[in-house]
This record gives structure tokens, C-alpha cells and sequence, in this order.
């Protein structure tokens, strides 16, 4: 039994005939109705991959006692799920937090609401998925998926299920990148002529070959490369180094690279598109474990002509720029500038004509759709196309040649091998159905 | 002793003689890639991928052809089979197919040619993996079967609908076929 829901949401609204009524019209709840989905009841979570990205999720959530409670944390290494529920028992002053190998377990508990996919990225569409299917809402991490066929399936999932899903894209909800992507929208830039996104450096070096090493004890290595094709195990390519190997990540492209992509697509109004054409190149070690480029340099084209570079900046860190005819805004986490104040005064004035949706926290933007069961400031199927914006720099950089892109169809057009680039087959028994 | 000079005939038959003695010293990328190993040099298999990348439409018939050589060859390590497995499933056609089909019935390969068959257009293709199903079981038999859903292989649904109810059959083999049946469903309507 749910310790805090003592009847679900979900189940409430199978049993009072409303899960249909809220399917077809997924707005707030007529308040004399919302009964167990009040505000005070606190929502469940479970955190599937307990290694360096879900620390950014356990403090805030973990600070949060009176809206949200961690039932369950999942990670195929046992020293670090047993850690991380640890961390929650304690802050919590409770043994309730269970930790499990394998996320299907978690996701199978009724009393679990939302799950969050903190796990390498080719896990994301798989845990995510299955969460969706046994009824939780999901907060996906960046990216949203390795594939542009996992993703389209993930949205599809979302969709069918429906359920509340996030993309782990925190930038949408600071008011920073809000306040750029609105006044470029409005046209405040004059006509945009560029966009210029640098992102970090990428692999670190470890040598042109590397030996097999045993399976350290209490990981589960099988489980740890899951749908990725086999290989043995080397602690050179496990945990956090999973984003410098294409069969896991490919690398700053897909892990900054989704987070300043992403504010671009916003400012052009692509949330539901994407280019139509991309051409890179990309340079790549042709040794050692680690595959991803080391040198990350793609552009992709939008059907307006308006062009958005990718490169990699080995200093000072990453960042988007927006180039107009009336000057250029350039934005980073911690810090923005411009080609002069008259702009950035502008861009903070009232009543611009187009408004985007405005978070200011990404976290609570998720609890407060998963009690609305709107759809979240970076709902997933935005995050697919932000996603798919990183793979097309990717195919782009592996093929070398300038390809063209069909956002409707979400296929490359006349290229046959980038087409078979989008997808790939899953080591067994995983599967996309 | 005076050095020669970069132009001086001496220097040229040195480097005549350089190259001469490293003839034959680097092996065929296209024959050493099947031997890789994982964690050692993949240079070689590098070049291969390079080379295949970059190699337009009408150059695949070629690249193929060199590839099922390849995968051929005696000695082809798990590492090596799999590499050309892979760029196979980048240019691989019906041509490719009975090698794979031969490569997806030994256990130490079935996933490797799955992933080349997977990828590979055509009923062919869709007609090997519908009969690995008779030659794998367990895992392998799963994810044979959601690569034959994801193909969107409709003729297949009676095996499916046959491993669903046997029950004989793994419970991990039997979700997959559920699943399968149900994606197959869902893609026709």
C-alpha cells in the first residue's frame, strides 16, 4: 500500500470513470474532484540510474519533503544504489527508500507516480518506455534518447499512455533562456541571421588500445550495457566515460550539445520541426575505447535559411549566440551579454507580442503537470526534436557530406546509409515494441 | 660525413629503399579488420570504416563484396566478426543475407548478424529472421523477435501468435512475442 497515497491518483481515476474524461481533455481537474490528487498529497518518485546526473536530483528533491517523497532508487551498481537510497532514508528518518538492479521491478510498484531516467543514454528509452507502460509519469534526462527511432517511439509511448513526460532540458525553465528565446522570437534581433551554439571540450585520453578487466563485485555489467552491444568490461568505459563511446552517447553533441540546441530550436518556433539539412565535420579518434568526435563541428540549416552552428570552444565553456541584423545575444548558464545594452533592455520590456510558456523551475514545473496532466515546459516531443537536432550533427560529422533532412517524414532524403544511421538493432532480449 | 640533401639521388634511393622494405608490412585493412580484438589497435578497422562511409551508392556492391570476403575469412575473432557485421548493416543487401543467415545460427555471432540483418531492406532479409527463429532460443529468441517487429514483418504473425502460446517457451520469449504482436497491430492500424 501506497505510505502516501493511500489511493492513487491513477487508480481514483480508473474508479470514478474520470481516466477517460482527463484522456480526451488533459486540463485541470474541476477542483470538487480532485479529492486524492489534491495538491497537499504528496507525489512518489523512483530514480532509475544513481550516478553523477541524478545528483542533481536528489538535493532538490530531497528538499522538497512536503510535495515529494523518493520510494525507490534503481542502479545496476549496488555500491551506488545503496548509497543513494542511504542518503534518502536518512534525510528522510526512515528505512522506506528501497534500491533495486533492476529498474522493471521499481517501475512495477503501484505506488510509484513518476520515474526519473538518470541512467546512460542508451537506457533512456527503454527504462522510460517502460515506466510510461505500468502508468508512471517520467522525467527523462537529456538526451532524450541515443536514437531518432527511440525517440519518436518514446513520444509515441507518451502519447498512447498518456502520460506526463519531461525532457531533462532544465533550460527551458531559467528565465534567462526564456527571455532571449521570446525577444529573438519577436523578431527583437531583426531578421536572425546565425545561431552559434559552442559546447565543451570532449574525451579525455586514455590510450590507443585498453585491456578487458573483471566485472568489479556488485555490478552488473550485463545489465549496465543492456540494449548496447556487447563488450567486456574496462573501468576505463563504465559510469560517468559511458558519453565518450558511440554505442552509449555520442559524447558533447548530445550532452551540452541538448541543452544550447535546444534554446535554438525554441527561438526559431521548431519545437514541432526541425532543419532540413545538416553537413559536418567532425574529427574522431581512430584508436583507442573512446569513439566519440574530439572536435565537434556541424551546422544545420532551418527551411528559413537561418543556419545553427555547432562547434567545439576548448575554452570557455559552452554557450548559444544569436546573431541579427541588429546586434547579437549570447547566453550561457551563468551569464549573457550582448552587442549592446539597448538590447538586452529591450528583451526585458513588457508585452512583447509572442509570449512563451514561462518555468522557473523545471522540477516543479514537472509535479505541478503531473498534477494538472498538462504537458510539461519541454514535453518530450520538443525534447525529440531537440535530441534529433544532436543526431543530425552526429550523422553529419560520421558521413561527411551534406545531407538533407525531411522533419515531417524524419528521414534523410535521397541517403541511404544516414537513413540506417537513425536507428539501431538492441543487444537481446531489449526490443522497442 | 656530408648529409645528403632532400633532392640528391642518394637520398631518393633511400627513400626507394624505405619504401621497399616496408612494402607489405601493413596488412589489408579489409582482411586484418575481421581479426580485431576488443581493446587493441581498431586503426586498421578504422580505415575500413572511413573507406565506407565515404563510398557513394554505386561503390556499395563493391564494399559489400569485400565485406562478405571479410567475414569469411578463417580466424575471424567475436570483435572482428562483429565490426563487419556492423558496417555491413551501413551498406549490406539481399546479397549479404545468406552469410548472415548462415552466421545468426552460431551463438557466438547470432546478435552480431541480427544487426546486420535488422538494418538490411527487403524480404530477404525479413525471411531470415522469421527462420532464426526456429535455430535460437532464449535472449537471442527475444530480441529476434522484437527485429522482426520492429521490420514491421506481418507475415510473421503466426509464428509469433505460436511462440505467444507455447508454453514451453521462456516467459521471456513469450513477452517478446506479445509485445511483438502488439506492435505489429499497432503499426497496421
Amino acid at each position: 500500500m501506497n505510505p502516501v497515497f493511500p489511493l492513487s491518483r491513477r487508480r481514483f481515476l480508473q474508479q470514478s470513470g474520470l481516466a477517460t474524461a482527463v484522456a480526451a481533455a488533459p486540463f485541470i481537474l474541476p477542483s470538487g474532484l480532485r479529492g486524492q490528487n489534491a495538491p497537499s498529497k504528496k507525489i512518489t518518485v523512483g530514480i532509475v540510474g544513481a550516478g553523477n546526473i541524478s545528483d542533481s536530483h536528489f538535493g532538490p528533491l530531497l528538499g522538497d519533503p512536503e510535495n515529494v517523497r523518493i520510494l525507490a532508487v534503481c542502479d545496476v551498481d549496488k555500491e551506488r544504489r545503496d548509497d543513494s537510497a542511504a542518503r534518502v532514508n536518512q534525510t528522510y528518518g526512515n528505512q522506506d527508500c528501497t534500491a533495486y538492479g533492476d529498474f522493471r521491478e521499481l517501475n512495477r510498484r503501484t505506488d510509484i507516480d513518476t520515474v526519473f531516467v538518470c541512467t546512460p543514454d542508451h537506457w533512456h528509452a527503454l527504462v522510460a518506455i517502460d515506466a510510461m507502460r505500468n502508468g508512471k509519469d517520467v522525467y527523462v534526462e537529456k538526451p532524450l534518447t541515443l536514437t531518432i527511432q527511440e525517440g519518436r517511439a518514446l513520444v509515441a509511448a507518451a502519447r498512447k499512455y498518456n502520460r506526463v513526460a519531461q525532457h531533462g532540458t532544465q533550460h527551458r525553465s531559467m528565465k534567462r533562456f526564456h527571455d532571449v528565446a521570446e525577444f529573438v522570437r519577436n523578431q527583437g534581433l531583426g531578421r536572425l541571421e546565425r545561431i552559434d551554439c559552442f559546447i565543451p571540450p570532449n574525451n579525455r585520453h586514455v590510450g590507443a588500445t585498453w585491456k578487458p578487466e573483471p566485472v568489479p563485485a556488485g555490478l552488473d555489467w550485463d545489465m549496465w550495457l543492456g540494449p548496447a552491444p556487447w563488450r567486456p568490461y574496462t573501468s576505463l568505459g563504465c559510469h560517468y566515460n559511458f558519453r565518450f563511446i558511440s554505442e552509449s552517447a555520442y559524447g558533447q553533441v548530445t550532452n551540452w550539445g541538448a541543452h544550447y540546441l535546444d534554446i535554438g530550436q525554441w527561438a526559431l518556433d521548431m519545437d514541432g520541426s526541425g532543419p532540413v539539412e545538416v553537413e559536418g565535420r567532425g574529427e574522431f579518434p581512430s584508436s583507442g575505447l573512446f569513439t566519440n568526435a574530439t572536435k565537434v563541428d556541424f551546422t544545420v540549416r532551418y527551411a528559413n535559411g537561418v543556419p545553427m552552428h555547432c562547434r567545439t570552444r576548448f575554452e570557455g565553456g559552452g554557450t548559444v549566440r544569436f546573431v541579427g541584423e541588429r546586434g547579437w545575444l549570447d547566453i550561457a548558464r551563468n551569464k549573457m551579454s550582448a552587442s549592446s545594452n539597448d538590447l538586452l533592455r529591450e528583451m526585458q520590456a513588457p508585452g512583447k507580442k509572442i509570449q512563451l510558456p514561462l518555468s522557473n523551475n523545471h522540477h516543479e514545473n514537472f509535479f505541478a503537470c503531473v498534477r494538472s496532466r498538462q504537458r510539461p515546459i519541454a514535453d518530450v516531443e520538443l525534447g525529440h526534436r531537440t535530441t534529433t537536432v544532436c543526431n543530425l550533427g552526429q550523422i553529419g560529422m560520421v558521413l561527411g557530406r551534406k545531407l538533407r533532412w525531411d522533419p515531417v517524414k524524419e528521414e534523410f532524403v535521397g541517403d541511404d546509409m544516414a537513413n540506417r544511421l537513425r536507428g539501431r538493432a538492441m543487444r537481446s532480449p531489449w526490443a522497442l515494441t | 660525413m656530408c648529409a645528403a640533401t632532400p633532392s640528391s639521388p642518394a637520398a631518393k634511393a633511400q627513400r626507394n629503399a624505405d619504401r621497399k622494405s616496408n612494402a607489405g608490412s601493413t596488412p589489408d585493412p579489409w582482411e586484418a579488420c575481421v581479426r580485431l580484438e576488443y581493446g587493441g589497435d581498431r586503426s586498421l578497422a578504422w580505415s575500413v570504416r572511413e573507406e565506407l562511409l565515404a563510398t557513394p551508392r554505386e561503390g556499395w556492391p563493391q564494399a559489400e563484396e569485400r565485406l562478405l570476403k571479410a567475414l569469411a575469412l578463417p580466424g575471424g575473432t567475436e570483435a572482428g566478426r562483429a565490426f563487419v557485421c556492423q558496417m555491413l548493416a551501413l551498406v549490406g543487401t539481399a546479397k549479404s543475407v545468406p552469410a548472415l543467415a548462415a552466421l545468426l545460427k552460431d551463438a557466438k555471432f547470432t546478435e552480431s548478424a541480427r544487426y546486420a540483418l535488422d538494418a538490411i531492406p527487403g524480404p530477404e532479409a525479413s525471411a531470415a529472421l522469421r527462420d532464426g527463429l526456429g535455430a535460437v532460443e532464449g535472449r537471442a529468441k527475444a530480441g529476434m523477435i522484437g527485429s522482426i517487429a520492429l521490420r514491421g514483418d506481418t507475415s510473421a504473425r503466426y509464428s509469433l501468435a505460436a511462440i505467444k502460446g507455447n508454453p514451453s517457451e521462456p516467459a521471456i520469449v513469450r513477452e517478446a512475442a506479445t509485445r511483438a504482436l502488439e506492435h505489429l497491430a499497432n503499426a497496421k492500424a
